[in-house]
Protein backbone atom coordinates (compact mmCIF):
# COMPACT_ATOMS: atom_id res chain seq x y z
CA UNK A 1 0.00 0.00 0.00
CA UNK A 2 1.42 3.31 -1.11
CA UNK A 3 1.42 6.70 0.54
CA UNK A 4 -1.79 8.70 -0.71
CA UNK A 5 -1.32 12.19 1.20
CA UNK A 6 1.34 13.39 3.08
CA UNK A 7 2.89 16.19 5.18
CA UNK A 8 6.43 17.32 5.87
CA UNK A 9 7.32 20.24 9.01
CA UNK A 10 3.68 21.10 8.25
CA UNK A 11 3.18 24.43 10.36
CA UNK A 12 0.41 26.93 11.09
CA UNK A 13 0.97 28.88 13.87
CA UNK A 14 -1.77 32.03 14.85
CA UNK A 15 0.67 34.67 16.28
CA UNK A 16 2.11 32.88 19.02
CA UNK A 17 -0.33 29.52 19.30
CA UNK A 18 1.60 26.97 17.74
CA UNK A 19 -1.79 25.53 16.52
CA UNK A 20 -0.15 22.70 14.23
CA UNK A 21 3.53 22.71 14.57
CA UNK A 22 6.31 20.79 12.51
CA UNK A 23 3.78 18.01 11.71
CA UNK A 24 5.08 15.11 9.44
CA UNK A 25 2.41 12.04 8.74
CA UNK A 26 1.81 10.05 6.11
CA UNK A 27 -2.02 8.49 4.82
CA UNK A 28 -1.66 4.98 3.47
CA UNK A 29 -4.33 4.72 0.66
CA UNK A 30 -6.79 2.29 1.40
CA UNK A 31 -6.63 2.44 4.97
CA UNK A 32 -7.89 4.29 8.38
CA UNK A 33 -5.78 7.49 10.01
CA UNK A 34 -7.14 8.26 13.35
CA UNK A 35 -5.85 11.81 14.62
CA UNK A 36 -6.64 12.12 18.23
CA UNK A 37 -5.87 14.73 21.27
CA UNK A 38 -7.20 16.53 23.62
CA UNK A 39 -9.45 19.64 23.14
CA UNK A 40 -6.84 22.29 21.41
CA UNK A 41 -4.55 19.80 20.49
CA UNK A 42 -4.64 21.08 16.59
CA UNK A 43 -6.61 18.35 14.58
CA UNK A 44 -8.91 20.98 12.96
CA UNK A 45 -6.37 23.00 12.24
CA UNK A 46 -4.47 20.22 11.04
CA UNK A 47 -7.30 19.49 8.35
CA UNK A 48 -7.95 22.95 7.99
CA UNK A 49 -4.09 23.15 6.40
CA UNK A 50 -4.37 20.10 5.03
CA UNK A 51 -7.61 20.59 3.15
CA UNK A 52 -6.55 24.45 1.76
CA UNK A 53 -9.33 25.68 3.96
CA UNK A 54 -6.03 27.77 5.67
CA UNK A 55 -3.00 28.63 4.30
CA UNK A 56 0.37 27.04 5.64
CA UNK A 57 2.60 28.89 8.51
CA UNK A 58 5.38 26.31 6.78
CA UNK A 59 6.05 22.95 5.40
CA UNK A 60 4.49 21.23 2.63
CA UNK A 61 1.43 19.06 1.48
CA UNK A 62 1.81 16.04 -1.06
CA UNK A 63 -1.22 14.50 -2.67
CA UNK A 64 -0.09 11.92 -4.85
CA UNK A 65 3.15 13.17 -5.49
CA UNK A 66 2.49 15.95 -6.31
CA UNK A 67 2.77 19.67 -4.17
CA UNK A 68 -0.78 21.12 -3.25
CA UNK A 69 0.49 23.65 0.09
CA UNK A 70 -0.45 26.07 -1.87
CA UNK A 71 -3.36 24.73 -4.56
CA UNK A 72 -6.64 26.67 -3.75
CA UNK A 73 -9.53 24.63 -1.98
CA UNK A 74 -11.96 23.32 -5.45
CA UNK A 75 -8.47 22.03 -7.13
CA UNK A 76 -7.61 19.66 -3.70
CA UNK A 77 -11.63 18.81 -3.67
CA UNK A 78 -11.37 18.03 -7.37
CA UNK A 79 -8.07 15.90 -6.85
CA UNK A 80 -10.32 13.99 -4.60
CA UNK A 81 -9.56 15.73 -1.03
CA UNK A 82 -12.88 16.05 0.52
CA UNK A 83 -13.66 16.86 4.51
CA UNK A 84 -16.54 17.24 6.65
CA UNK A 85 -16.37 20.13 9.49
CA UNK A 86 -16.59 19.43 13.19
CA UNK A 87 -19.26 22.30 12.78
CA UNK A 88 -21.92 21.58 10.52
CA UNK A 89 -21.01 23.14 7.41
CA UNK A 90 -24.52 22.74 5.27
CA UNK A 91 -26.66 24.35 2.69
CA UNK A 92 -29.12 24.69 5.17
CA UNK A 93 -32.27 26.03 3.29
CA UNK A 94 -32.05 24.07 0.48
CA UNK A 95 -33.37 20.05 0.68
CA UNK A 96 -30.92 17.18 1.55
CA UNK A 97 -31.32 15.99 -1.74
CA UNK A 98 -30.06 19.60 -3.25
CA UNK A 99 -27.28 19.30 -0.32
CA UNK A 100 -25.72 15.96 -2.10
CA UNK A 101 -27.27 17.09 -5.96
CA UNK A 102 -25.31 20.16 -6.15
CA UNK A 103 -21.93 18.66 -5.02
CA UNK A 104 -22.38 15.52 -7.38
CA UNK A 105 -23.00 18.22 -10.01
CA UNK A 106 -19.70 20.15 -9.48
CA UNK A 107 -18.17 16.50 -9.35
CA UNK A 108 -19.54 15.24 -12.64
CA UNK A 109 -18.43 18.84 -14.48
CA UNK A 110 -22.51 20.11 -15.52
CA UNK A 111 -22.18 23.04 -13.88
CA UNK A 112 -22.55 25.49 -16.79
CA UNK A 113 -25.25 24.22 -18.52
CA UNK A 114 -27.34 26.31 -18.32
CA UNK A 115 -30.27 25.36 -19.86
CA UNK A 116 -31.05 22.44 -18.96
CA UNK A 117 -33.63 22.41 -15.57
CA UNK A 118 -31.21 21.44 -12.47
CA UNK A 119 -32.96 18.46 -11.51
CA UNK A 120 -33.15 16.48 -15.32
CA UNK A 121 -30.01 15.46 -15.10
CA UNK A 122 -30.86 11.69 -14.41
CA UNK A 123 -27.26 10.28 -13.87
CA UNK A 124 -26.75 13.28 -11.22
CA UNK A 125 -29.53 12.30 -9.67
CA UNK A 126 -29.63 8.76 -9.87
CA UNK A 127 -25.80 8.98 -8.44
CA UNK A 128 -27.06 11.33 -5.46
CA UNK A 129 -29.84 9.47 -4.21
CA UNK A 130 -27.28 6.33 -4.38
CA UNK A 131 -25.05 8.44 -1.78
CA UNK A 132 -28.27 9.49 0.20
CA UNK A 133 -28.85 5.60 0.64
CA UNK A 134 -25.37 4.87 1.74
CA UNK A 135 -25.70 7.26 5.06
CA UNK A 136 -29.10 6.22 5.56
CA UNK A 137 -31.55 9.51 4.36
CA UNK A 138 -33.10 7.85 1.29
CA UNK A 139 -36.19 8.58 3.03
CA UNK A 140 -35.40 12.23 4.07
CA UNK A 141 -34.23 13.60 0.70
CA UNK A 142 -37.20 15.94 0.04
CA UNK A 143 -36.53 17.40 3.71
CA UNK A 144 -34.84 20.93 4.17
CA UNK A 145 -31.64 20.73 5.56
CA UNK A 146 -32.36 22.84 8.63
CA UNK A 147 -35.47 21.30 9.80
CA UNK A 148 -33.05 17.20 10.13
CA UNK A 149 -32.04 16.53 13.98
CA UNK A 150 -28.71 16.81 14.73
CA UNK A 151 -27.51 14.02 13.98
CA UNK A 152 -28.83 13.90 10.10
CA UNK A 153 -27.10 16.40 9.81
CA UNK A 154 -23.74 15.00 10.91
CA UNK A 155 -24.56 12.31 7.93
CA UNK A 156 -25.76 14.88 5.36
CA UNK A 157 -21.96 16.55 6.25
CA UNK A 158 -20.62 12.70 5.34
CA UNK A 159 -23.26 12.70 2.55
CA UNK A 160 -22.12 15.95 0.95
CA UNK A 161 -18.45 15.28 1.14
CA UNK A 162 -18.77 11.80 -0.41
CA UNK A 163 -20.49 13.34 -3.56
CA UNK A 164 -17.44 14.46 -4.14
CA UNK A 165 -15.51 10.71 -4.56
CA UNK A 166 -13.29 11.58 -2.55
CA UNK A 167 -10.02 9.51 -2.57
CA UNK A 168 -9.15 10.55 0.63
CA UNK A 169 -11.89 11.63 3.03
CA UNK A 170 -11.11 13.61 5.81
CA UNK A 171 -13.89 13.49 8.59
CA UNK A 172 -13.38 15.56 11.74
CA UNK A 173 -15.47 14.19 14.79
CA UNK A 174 -18.34 12.57 12.70
CA UNK A 175 -20.07 11.08 15.38
CA UNK A 176 -20.14 13.62 17.86
CA UNK A 177 -23.53 14.16 18.80
CA UNK A 178 -24.92 10.97 17.36
CA UNK A 179 -26.83 8.50 18.33
CA UNK A 180 -25.54 5.07 18.92
CA UNK A 181 -27.72 3.72 15.77
CA UNK A 182 -25.88 6.48 13.81
CA UNK A 183 -22.32 5.85 15.24
CA UNK A 184 -22.60 2.73 14.16
CA UNK A 185 -23.95 3.38 10.92
CA UNK A 186 -20.98 5.41 10.33
CA UNK A 187 -18.69 3.31 11.50
CA UNK A 188 -19.75 0.33 8.96
CA UNK A 189 -19.67 2.89 6.34
CA UNK A 190 -16.07 4.11 7.15
CA UNK A 191 -14.95 0.26 6.93
CA UNK A 192 -16.95 0.00 3.91
CA UNK A 193 -15.21 2.89 1.95
CA UNK A 194 -11.81 2.10 3.17
CA UNK A 195 -11.80 -0.80 0.64
CA UNK A 196 -11.29 1.55 -1.76
CA UNK A 197 -10.03 5.13 -0.41
CA UNK A 198 -8.15 6.87 2.31
CA UNK A 199 -10.01 7.64 5.76
CA UNK A 200 -8.49 10.31 7.88
CA UNK A 201 -10.59 10.36 11.43
CA UNK A 202 -10.64 13.17 14.19
CA UNK A 203 -12.19 11.36 16.95
CA UNK A 204 -12.81 11.42 20.44
CA UNK A 205 -14.79 8.18 20.59
CA UNK A 206 -11.26 6.22 21.98
CA UNK A 207 -13.44 2.34 21.79
CA UNK A 208 -14.46 3.73 18.21
CA UNK A 209 -10.82 4.76 17.41
CA UNK A 210 -9.45 1.83 18.74
CA UNK A 211 -11.82 -0.56 16.76
CA UNK A 212 -11.95 0.70 13.11
CA UNK A 213 -8.52 2.31 13.04
CA UNK A 214 -5.65 0.97 11.36
CA UNK A 215 -2.95 3.74 12.40
CA UNK A 216 -3.09 6.71 15.30
CA UNK A 217 -1.22 9.91 15.34
CA UNK A 218 -1.60 11.38 18.54
CA UNK A 219 -1.41 15.50 18.91
CA UNK A 220 -0.73 16.94 21.35
CA UNK A 221 -0.19 20.81 21.73
CA UNK A 222 0.72 20.46 18.10
CA UNK A 223 2.78 18.34 17.50
CA UNK A 224 2.53 14.62 16.67
CA UNK A 225 3.57 12.64 19.75
CA UNK A 226 3.44 9.17 18.91
CA UNK A 227 2.02 7.24 16.05
CA UNK A 228 0.94 3.52 15.41
CA UNK A 229 -1.39 0.84 15.21
CA UNK A 230 -4.07 0.92 18.17
CA UNK A 231 -1.85 -1.83 19.93
CA UNK A 232 1.48 0.38 20.11
CA UNK A 233 -0.42 3.54 21.11
CA UNK A 234 -2.47 1.56 24.00
CA UNK A 235 1.23 0.40 25.04
CA UNK A 236 2.72 4.19 24.70
CA UNK A 237 3.90 5.86 27.49
CA UNK A 238 4.06 9.02 26.74
CA UNK A 239 0.68 9.24 24.98
CA UNK A 240 -1.21 7.48 27.74
CA UNK A 241 0.59 10.38 30.07
CA UNK A 242 -0.19 13.57 27.82
CA UNK A 243 -3.59 11.97 26.15
CA UNK A 244 -5.07 9.66 27.63
CA UNK A 245 -4.03 11.14 30.85
CA UNK A 246 -4.55 8.04 33.12
CA UNK A 247 -2.47 6.03 35.25
CA UNK A 248 -3.16 2.43 34.20
CA UNK A 249 -4.65 2.14 30.95
CA UNK A 250 -8.67 2.43 30.06
CA UNK B 1 -37.65 10.20 -5.55
CA UNK B 2 -40.37 12.24 -7.60
CA UNK B 3 -41.10 13.97 -4.20
CA UNK B 4 -37.78 15.19 -3.65
CA UNK B 5 -37.84 16.46 -7.83
CA UNK B 6 -40.42 19.37 -7.37
CA UNK B 7 -41.02 20.38 -10.98
CA UNK B 8 -44.61 20.90 -10.30
CA UNK B 9 -44.74 24.10 -8.75
CA UNK B 10 -42.17 25.62 -11.39
CA UNK B 11 -44.19 24.64 -14.34
CA UNK B 12 -47.03 26.35 -12.52
CA UNK B 13 -45.14 28.86 -11.88
CA UNK B 14 -44.51 29.41 -15.60
CA UNK B 15 -47.99 29.35 -16.33
CA UNK B 16 -48.67 32.37 -14.46
CA UNK B 17 -45.78 34.45 -15.72
CA UNK B 18 -46.67 33.48 -18.95
CA UNK B 19 -50.63 34.79 -18.30
CA UNK B 20 -49.11 38.10 -16.84
CA UNK B 21 -47.01 38.56 -20.22
CA UNK B 22 -50.38 37.78 -22.04
CA UNK B 23 -51.67 40.75 -19.87
CA UNK B 24 -49.11 43.18 -20.37
CA UNK B 25 -49.30 42.01 -24.07
CA UNK B 26 -53.16 43.46 -24.33
CA UNK B 27 -52.53 46.72 -21.47
CA UNK B 28 -52.44 49.36 -24.31
CA UNK B 29 -55.62 48.29 -26.02
CA UNK B 30 -57.24 48.63 -22.46
CA UNK B 31 -55.35 51.61 -21.02
CA UNK B 32 -56.10 54.60 -23.26
CA UNK B 33 -53.70 57.19 -21.93
CA UNK B 34 -50.55 57.38 -23.44
CA UNK B 35 -49.17 58.74 -20.10
CA UNK B 36 -49.24 55.92 -18.01
CA UNK B 37 -48.29 53.53 -21.45
CA UNK B 38 -44.95 55.34 -21.21
CA UNK B 39 -44.76 55.53 -17.36
CA UNK B 40 -45.39 51.30 -17.96
CA UNK B 41 -42.36 51.19 -20.23
CA UNK B 42 -39.98 52.97 -17.55
CA UNK B 43 -41.26 50.08 -14.86
CA UNK B 44 -40.66 47.35 -17.15
CA UNK B 45 -37.10 49.22 -17.74
CA UNK B 46 -36.64 49.43 -14.39
CA UNK B 47 -37.71 46.27 -13.45
CA UNK B 48 -35.21 44.70 -15.94
CA UNK B 49 -32.79 46.28 -13.81
CA UNK B 50 -33.64 45.52 -10.60
CA UNK B 51 -34.29 42.01 -11.76
CA UNK B 52 -30.71 41.97 -12.81
CA UNK B 53 -29.89 43.04 -9.22
CA UNK B 54 -31.81 40.00 -8.21
CA UNK B 55 -29.31 37.78 -9.64
CA UNK B 56 -26.65 39.19 -8.02
CA UNK B 57 -28.16 39.54 -4.31
CA UNK B 58 -30.60 37.57 -4.60
CA UNK B 59 -29.08 34.10 -6.22
CA UNK B 60 -25.76 35.26 -5.46
CA UNK B 61 -25.86 36.42 -2.53
CA UNK B 62 -23.19 39.40 -3.63
CA UNK B 63 -24.17 43.34 -2.95
CA UNK B 64 -24.19 45.85 -5.78
CA UNK B 65 -24.55 49.80 -4.52
CA UNK B 66 -24.00 50.58 -7.60
CA UNK B 67 -25.93 48.80 -9.46
CA UNK B 68 -27.57 51.73 -11.86
CA UNK B 69 -23.99 52.54 -13.15
CA UNK B 70 -24.20 49.19 -15.26
CA UNK B 71 -26.99 50.71 -16.53
CA UNK B 72 -25.77 54.13 -17.15
CA UNK B 73 -22.81 52.82 -19.24
CA UNK B 74 -25.46 50.81 -21.87
CA UNK B 75 -27.36 54.15 -21.74
CA UNK B 76 -24.39 56.35 -22.41
CA UNK B 77 -23.18 54.34 -25.02
CA UNK B 78 -26.09 54.43 -27.13
CA UNK B 79 -26.37 58.14 -26.41
CA UNK B 80 -22.76 59.32 -27.38
CA UNK B 81 -22.90 57.04 -30.48
CA UNK B 82 -26.32 58.41 -31.72
CA UNK B 83 -24.73 61.88 -30.61
CA UNK B 84 -21.18 61.80 -32.26
CA UNK B 85 -21.19 58.68 -34.77
CA UNK B 86 -24.22 57.99 -36.96
CA UNK B 87 -27.75 59.49 -35.62
CA UNK B 88 -29.17 57.08 -38.15
CA UNK B 89 -27.71 53.84 -36.37
CA UNK B 90 -29.48 50.76 -36.26
CA UNK B 91 -30.35 48.93 -33.28
CA UNK B 92 -28.47 46.00 -34.54
CA UNK B 93 -25.46 48.15 -34.18
CA UNK B 94 -26.20 50.32 -31.18
CA UNK B 95 -28.01 47.67 -29.07
CA UNK B 96 -24.98 45.13 -29.12
CA UNK B 97 -22.47 47.60 -28.81
CA UNK B 98 -23.87 49.25 -25.54
CA UNK B 99 -23.92 45.60 -24.52
CA UNK B 100 -19.95 45.03 -25.46
CA UNK B 101 -19.23 48.54 -23.41
CA UNK B 102 -21.01 47.29 -20.73
CA UNK B 103 -19.34 43.97 -20.62
CA UNK B 104 -16.09 45.09 -20.93
CA UNK B 105 -16.11 47.38 -18.54
CA UNK B 106 -18.28 45.27 -15.75
CA UNK B 107 -15.30 42.78 -16.07
CA UNK B 108 -12.78 45.24 -14.97
CA UNK B 109 -14.79 46.03 -11.83
CA UNK B 110 -15.84 42.00 -11.46
CA UNK B 111 -12.45 40.67 -11.84
CA UNK B 112 -11.28 42.58 -8.89
CA UNK B 113 -14.39 42.44 -7.28
CA UNK B 114 -13.88 39.18 -6.95
CA UNK B 115 -11.21 38.61 -5.74
CA UNK B 116 -11.93 39.78 -2.52
CA UNK B 117 -14.76 39.14 0.50
CA UNK B 118 -17.85 39.91 0.54
CA UNK B 119 -17.69 43.34 2.52
CA UNK B 120 -15.12 44.11 0.17
CA UNK B 121 -16.86 43.27 -2.60
CA UNK B 122 -19.46 45.53 -1.91
CA UNK B 123 -17.04 48.54 -1.17
CA UNK B 124 -15.47 47.99 -4.51
CA UNK B 125 -18.84 48.09 -5.86
CA UNK B 126 -19.12 51.89 -4.73
CA UNK B 127 -15.67 52.26 -5.95
CA UNK B 128 -15.86 51.53 -9.12
CA UNK B 129 -19.23 52.91 -9.09
CA UNK B 130 -18.29 56.06 -8.67
CA UNK B 131 -15.47 55.84 -10.66
CA UNK B 132 -17.39 55.24 -13.98
CA UNK B 133 -19.94 57.81 -12.87
CA UNK B 134 -17.65 60.34 -12.56
CA UNK B 135 -16.09 59.64 -15.41
CA UNK B 136 -19.24 60.61 -17.36
CA UNK B 137 -19.81 63.75 -15.36
CA UNK B 138 -16.64 65.26 -15.83
CA UNK B 139 -15.73 63.86 -19.89
CA UNK B 140 -17.68 66.79 -20.65
CA UNK B 141 -16.93 67.52 -23.76
CA UNK B 142 -18.21 64.41 -25.02
CA UNK B 143 -21.18 63.85 -22.10
CA UNK B 144 -22.34 67.56 -21.67
CA UNK B 145 -22.00 66.74 -18.17
CA UNK B 146 -24.68 67.72 -15.59
CA UNK B 147 -26.76 68.17 -18.65
CA UNK B 148 -26.81 65.15 -19.71
CA UNK B 149 -27.02 64.52 -23.87
CA UNK B 150 -30.81 65.17 -25.24
CA UNK B 151 -32.97 65.56 -28.17
CA UNK B 152 -31.65 61.80 -29.17
CA UNK B 153 -33.02 60.43 -32.52
CA UNK B 154 -34.88 57.83 -31.61
CA UNK B 155 -33.98 54.48 -33.56
CA UNK B 156 -36.22 52.52 -36.10
CA UNK B 157 -37.55 49.04 -34.68
CA UNK B 158 -36.31 47.01 -37.69
CA UNK B 159 -36.44 43.31 -38.19
CA UNK B 160 -33.64 43.12 -41.68
CA UNK B 161 -35.25 45.41 -44.50
CA UNK B 162 -38.95 45.46 -42.27
CA UNK B 163 -39.50 48.50 -39.97
CA UNK B 164 -41.96 47.83 -37.29
CA UNK B 165 -42.08 51.00 -35.91
CA UNK B 166 -39.87 54.47 -34.51
CA UNK B 167 -39.16 54.87 -30.42
CA UNK B 168 -41.02 57.89 -30.60
CA UNK B 169 -44.20 55.94 -30.67
CA UNK B 170 -45.34 55.11 -27.40
CA UNK B 171 -46.98 51.87 -28.72
CA UNK B 172 -43.96 50.61 -30.43
CA UNK B 173 -41.96 51.80 -27.61
CA UNK B 174 -43.94 49.39 -25.12
CA UNK B 175 -44.26 46.14 -27.08
CA UNK B 176 -40.48 46.47 -28.25
CA UNK B 177 -39.21 46.98 -24.53
CA UNK B 178 -41.81 44.32 -23.09
CA UNK B 179 -40.48 42.06 -26.05
CA UNK B 180 -36.54 42.37 -25.19
CA UNK B 181 -37.46 42.16 -21.47
CA UNK B 182 -39.70 39.15 -21.40
CA UNK B 183 -36.81 37.65 -23.40
CA UNK B 184 -34.28 38.42 -21.01
CA UNK B 185 -36.85 37.44 -18.40
CA UNK B 186 -37.35 33.87 -19.19
CA UNK B 187 -33.85 33.44 -20.30
CA UNK B 188 -32.52 34.34 -16.81
CA UNK B 189 -35.64 32.74 -14.96
CA UNK B 190 -34.24 29.41 -17.43
CA UNK B 191 -30.59 30.13 -16.32
CA UNK B 192 -31.68 30.62 -12.64
CA UNK B 193 -33.36 27.31 -12.64
CA UNK B 194 -30.30 25.40 -14.20
CA UNK B 195 -27.14 23.39 -12.58
CA UNK B 196 -25.76 27.05 -13.09
CA UNK B 197 -28.37 28.61 -11.23
CA UNK B 198 -27.95 25.98 -8.51
CA UNK B 199 -23.99 26.48 -8.06
CA UNK B 200 -24.60 30.62 -7.61
CA UNK B 201 -27.48 29.69 -5.11
CA UNK B 202 -24.99 27.36 -3.42
CA UNK B 203 -22.47 30.59 -3.15
CA UNK B 204 -25.27 32.31 -1.31
CA UNK B 205 -26.32 29.75 1.46
CA UNK B 206 -22.90 29.03 2.15
CA UNK B 207 -19.90 30.15 0.25
CA UNK B 208 -17.32 27.79 2.22
CA UNK B 209 -19.24 25.00 1.22
CA UNK B 210 -19.38 25.90 -1.99
CA UNK B 211 -15.88 25.72 -2.47
CA UNK B 212 -15.65 22.50 -0.46
CA UNK B 213 -17.88 20.56 -3.04
CA UNK B 214 -15.42 21.66 -5.79
CA UNK B 215 -16.62 25.14 -6.99
CA UNK B 216 -14.22 27.42 -8.24
CA UNK B 217 -16.29 30.37 -6.42
CA UNK B 218 -14.18 32.99 -7.76
CA UNK B 219 -15.09 32.34 -11.57
CA UNK B 220 -18.99 31.55 -10.25
CA UNK B 221 -19.22 35.03 -8.87
CA UNK B 222 -17.62 36.56 -11.34
CA UNK B 223 -20.22 35.15 -14.37
CA UNK B 224 -22.79 35.78 -12.25
CA UNK B 225 -21.65 39.83 -11.58
CA UNK B 226 -21.15 39.64 -15.95
CA UNK B 227 -24.97 38.26 -16.22
CA UNK B 228 -26.15 41.03 -13.57
CA UNK B 229 -24.13 43.83 -15.59
CA UNK B 230 -24.48 42.55 -18.92
CA UNK B 231 -28.74 42.98 -18.20
CA UNK B 232 -28.06 45.85 -16.77
CA UNK B 233 -26.61 47.14 -19.42
CA UNK B 234 -29.91 45.77 -21.50
CA UNK B 235 -31.57 47.89 -19.34
CA UNK B 236 -29.79 50.90 -19.81
CA UNK B 237 -29.94 50.62 -23.90
CA UNK B 238 -33.53 50.71 -23.75
CA UNK B 239 -33.94 53.30 -21.38
CA UNK B 240 -31.86 55.64 -24.34
CA UNK B 241 -34.06 54.41 -26.43
CA UNK B 242 -37.49 55.41 -25.32
CA UNK B 243 -36.20 58.63 -23.63
CA UNK B 244 -34.13 59.83 -26.38
CA UNK B 245 -31.95 61.78 -23.36
CA UNK B 246 -29.64 60.58 -20.87
CA UNK B 247 -27.85 62.38 -17.80
CA UNK B 248 -25.64 61.49 -15.02
CA UNK B 249 -28.61 61.02 -12.59
CA UNK B 250 -29.09 57.89 -14.34
CA UNK B 251 -25.84 56.34 -12.57
CA UNK B 252 -25.33 57.89 -9.34
CA UNK B 253 -25.02 56.88 -5.98
CA UNK B 254 -28.74 57.75 -5.52
CA UNK B 255 -30.08 55.72 -8.48
CA UNK B 256 -28.09 52.82 -7.14
CA UNK B 257 -29.86 52.77 -3.93
CA UNK B 258 -32.91 53.27 -5.83
CA UNK B 259 -32.47 50.05 -7.49
CA UNK B 260 -31.37 48.47 -4.46
CA UNK B 261 -34.90 49.63 -3.11
CA UNK B 262 -37.09 48.20 -5.79
CA UNK B 263 -35.38 45.10 -5.43
CA UNK B 264 -35.49 45.03 -1.80
CA UNK B 265 -39.38 46.08 -2.08
CA UNK B 266 -40.23 43.04 -4.50
CA UNK B 267 -38.46 40.79 -2.77
CA UNK B 268 -34.99 38.53 -3.64
CA UNK B 269 -34.74 35.32 -5.50
CA UNK B 270 -37.87 35.51 -7.45
CA UNK B 271 -36.76 37.53 -10.50
CA UNK B 272 -40.54 38.64 -10.73
CA UNK B 273 -40.46 40.08 -7.66
CA UNK B 274 -37.85 42.93 -8.93
CA UNK B 275 -40.51 44.13 -11.54
CA UNK B 276 -43.36 44.84 -8.82
CA UNK B 277 -41.15 46.09 -6.30
CA UNK B 278 -40.08 48.55 -9.74
CA UNK B 279 -43.57 49.03 -10.35
CA UNK B 280 -44.59 50.26 -6.64
CA UNK B 281 -41.49 52.24 -6.21
CA UNK B 282 -42.65 54.74 -9.69
CA UNK B 283 -46.30 54.59 -8.71
CA UNK B 284 -45.34 55.35 -5.46
CA UNK B 285 -42.80 58.18 -6.64
CA UNK B 286 -45.47 59.18 -9.14
CA UNK B 287 -48.26 59.31 -6.54
CA UNK B 288 -46.75 60.77 -3.99
CA UNK B 289 -44.98 63.44 -5.71
CA UNK B 290 -48.29 64.52 -7.25
CA UNK B 291 -49.25 65.49 -3.71
CA UNK B 292 -46.02 67.02 -1.90
CA UNK B 293 -42.87 68.23 -3.15
CA UNK B 294 -41.54 66.19 0.38
CA UNK B 295 -42.31 63.04 -1.59
CA UNK B 296 -39.14 61.35 -0.69
CA UNK B 297 -39.47 61.49 2.58
CA UNK B 298 -42.98 60.01 2.25
CA UNK B 299 -41.18 57.30 -0.19
CA UNK B 300 -39.05 56.23 2.49
CA UNK B 301 -41.55 55.74 5.06
CA UNK B 302 -43.54 53.58 3.16
CA UNK B 303 -40.67 51.47 2.06
CA UNK B 304 -39.41 51.48 5.85
CA UNK B 305 -42.77 50.25 6.85
CA UNK B 306 -42.64 47.88 3.80
CA UNK B 307 -39.41 46.32 4.93
CA UNK B 308 -40.53 46.08 8.94
CA UNK B 309 -43.69 44.35 7.93
CA UNK B 310 -43.08 41.86 4.58
CA UNK B 311 -39.43 40.99 5.12
CA UNK B 312 -39.80 39.07 2.58
CA UNK B 313 -40.78 42.00 -0.16
CA UNK B 314 -44.21 42.44 -2.03
CA UNK B 315 -43.47 39.27 -3.85
CA UNK B 316 -44.52 37.51 -0.87
CA UNK B 317 -48.03 38.66 -1.08
CA UNK B 318 -48.57 36.31 -4.01
CA UNK B 319 -46.98 33.54 -2.92
CA UNK B 320 -48.85 33.25 0.29
CA UNK B 321 -52.23 33.70 -1.12
CA UNK B 322 -51.03 30.90 -3.80
CA UNK B 323 -50.40 28.70 -0.85
CA UNK B 324 -53.50 29.79 0.94
CA UNK B 325 -55.37 28.71 -2.44
CA UNK B 326 -53.73 25.73 -2.52
CA UNK B 327 -54.69 24.80 0.61
CA UNK B 328 -57.59 25.19 0.21
CA UNK B 329 -58.29 23.24 -2.55
CA UNK B 330 -56.19 20.24 -1.03
CA UNK B 331 -58.72 20.41 2.14
CA UNK B 332 -61.85 20.21 -0.43
N1 LIG C 1 -8.70 30.64 13.37
C1 LIG C 1 -7.97 30.61 14.51
N2 LIG C 1 -7.42 31.73 15.00
C2 LIG C 1 -6.69 31.71 16.13
N3 LIG C 1 -6.45 30.61 16.83
C3 LIG C 1 -6.96 29.45 16.41
C4 LIG C 1 -7.77 29.39 15.21
N4 LIG C 1 -8.15 28.11 15.02
C5 LIG C 1 -7.63 27.41 16.04
N5 LIG C 1 -6.93 28.19 16.88
C6 LIG C 1 -6.19 27.76 18.06
O1 LIG C 1 -5.37 26.68 17.67
C7 LIG C 1 -5.38 25.66 18.67
C8 LIG C 1 -5.81 24.36 18.06
O2 LIG C 1 -7.19 24.42 17.78
P1 LIG C 1 -7.96 23.27 17.00
O3 LIG C 1 -9.34 23.73 16.76
O4 LIG C 1 -7.18 22.87 15.83
O5 LIG C 1 -7.96 22.11 18.08
P2 LIG C 1 -8.68 20.70 18.02
O6 LIG C 1 -7.64 19.68 18.29
O7 LIG C 1 -9.48 20.54 16.80
O8 LIG C 1 -9.62 20.79 19.30
P3 LIG C 1 -11.10 20.18 19.54
O9 LIG C 1 -10.90 18.76 19.98
O10 LIG C 1 -11.64 21.01 20.64
O11 LIG C 1 -11.85 20.31 18.28
C9 LIG C 1 -6.25 26.16 19.79
O12 LIG C 1 -5.44 26.74 20.79
C10 LIG C 1 -7.11 27.20 19.14
O13 LIG C 1 -7.47 28.20 20.06
MG1 LIG D 1 -11.44 20.26 16.36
Amino acid sequence: MSTILSTNSLCRHFGGVRAVNDVTIAIRDKSVKAVIGPNGAGKTTLFNTITGRLPATAGTVVFDGRDITNSPVHERVKLGICRTFQINSLFLGATVFENVRIAKQTRMGKSLKIFSKRDSLADVNEATFEILEKVGLGGKASELANTLSYGDQRSLEVAIALAGDPKILLLDEPTAGMSQLETNNIIRLIQKLVKEIAVVLVEHDVDMVLSISDSISVMHQGSIIGEGTPDEICKNQRVREAYLGDENGH
Amino acid sequence: MEKAIGNKKDRKGLVIQALVLLALVLLPFVLGNKFYLRLVTEIIIYGLLAMSLDVLLGFTGLLSFMHAAYMGIGAYTVAVFLSYVDPGASIWVTFPLGIAVTVVLAFAAGWLQVRTGGFAFALLTVAFGMMYYTLVWKARSITCGDDGLCGLPKPDISLGPIVLGNMNDSLTAYFFTLAVVAVCFFVTRRIMHSPFGAVLESIRENTERASFIGINVRNYKLMGWMLACTLAGISGVLFTYMKGSVSPTLMDARAGGIVLMMTLLGGMGTLWGAFIGAAAYIFLQDFISAMTENWMVFLGLAVILLTLFMPKGLADLPIRLGQRLTRQRSNL
